[in-house]
């Protein structure tokens, strides 16, 4: 089965950070043979003088596609995990869904949205919970991050929210490689230019350091932005200031 | 380049996307701290808006390094 786990408010100022974790329980899950797991996904949050967050307000979220018998023990494990190692003054909140039996994904999407606009409660984190019949659970402190992973469960489930953690490794040829060469080496949906077009895979890139992908309409891709002086390539990767908005 | 609000903070004057400045204001700084990769936003790698000890406002951001 497939399921999403996202996890919220792991961090302080001196900590690794929330996405550093869920990449460690993604791992862990295959370690133990319990699944395959797939990349991990930032979703940004409301930055608001209501919401309480370290330096940013941001959810991490992974799928995994598991055997169901595992279901409990993977739960079990990752409250466990975000007890022990979150860090001191944190707000650990962890949500695991199972997607096939979500029974109002419009609605989780829609919660999802929400928290990136207005100031949600806990209350309302578990009301939501309850009626989706998703795990929903906190591990510390005043437990405000159930409300940022179950949104970010609801962003993961959208296909249109987030960017991945770490960056794409691509080899080019001084700087330069077709979209055929990037594909080939990524696991990406496309390249795709920010006015929304895909590239055919015979276009050059000047490929930037540390590019990085972006989930959109439940795929990732590579976003690229025109050059100007159209010389070697007529697509450089899109800054990551202008990616801010994903 | 900084404005101290009401709590006695120090805020960043030029809002969210002023990279050359946010740059050259991290590269002076004696305690940048680069936050994890994922919640970068700016091209250069030391830019406050990528500190750690930046806390982000609706407009801009504080720094939490002691003024």
């Amino acid at each position: 089965m497939k399921v999403l786990i996202c996890i919220d408010d792991t961090d302080n100022l001196e900590s690794r950070g929330t996405g550093e974790l869920a990449t460690m329980l993604a791992e862990e899950i295959e370690r133990r043979s319990w699944g395959n797991s797939d990349f991990v996904t930032r979703h940004q949050l409301l930055v608001h003088p209501d919401v309480p967050y370290t330096s940013h307000n941001s959810s991490m979220c992974f799928a995994a596609d598991i055997d169901g018998k595992v279901l409990d023990p993977l739960i079990a494990y990752a409250g466990d995990f975000l007890q022990r190692e979150s860090a001191v003054g944190s707000d650990p909140g962890l949500c695991v869904s199972v997607v096939e039996q979500l029974g109002e994904p419009e609605a989780a999407i829609a919660f999802g949205h929400s928290a990136k606009k207005e100031v949600l409660t806990k209350q309302a984190a578990y009301d939501m919970a309850a009626r989706l019949g998703v795990h929903l659970s906190e591990h510390g402190g005043t437990g405000q991050g159930v409300v940022g992973a179950l949104a970010g469960i609801g962003l993961r489930l959208g296909g249109n929210d987030g960017r991945l953690k770490g960056w794409l490794k691509i080899k080019t040829k001084d700087g330069l490689a077709s979209v055929g060469e990037i594909l080939a080496q990524t696991t990406l949906g496309g390249v795709r230019t920010m006015d929304g077009d895909l590239l055919d895979v015979e276009e050059m890139v000047e490929v930037e350091s540390k590019p990085k992908a972006v989930l959109l309409e439940g795929k990732i891709y590579m976003m690229v932005s025109p050059l100007a002086d159209g010389g070697r390539a007529r697509w450089r990767t899109t800054p990551r200031q202008q990616l801010k908005k994903f | 380049m900084w404005l101290i609000d009401t709590q006695g903070r120090k805020e960043f004057r030029h809002g969210q996307e002023a990279y050359c400045l946010a740059s050259d204001a991290a590269h002076i700084c004696g305690g940048f701290r680069p936050d994890v990769e994922e919640e970068w936003v700016a091209n250069e790698e030391r830019s406050c808006y990528n500190c750690r000890l930046r806390r982000w406002t609706e407009d801009s951001f504080v720094c939490l390094l002691a003024v």
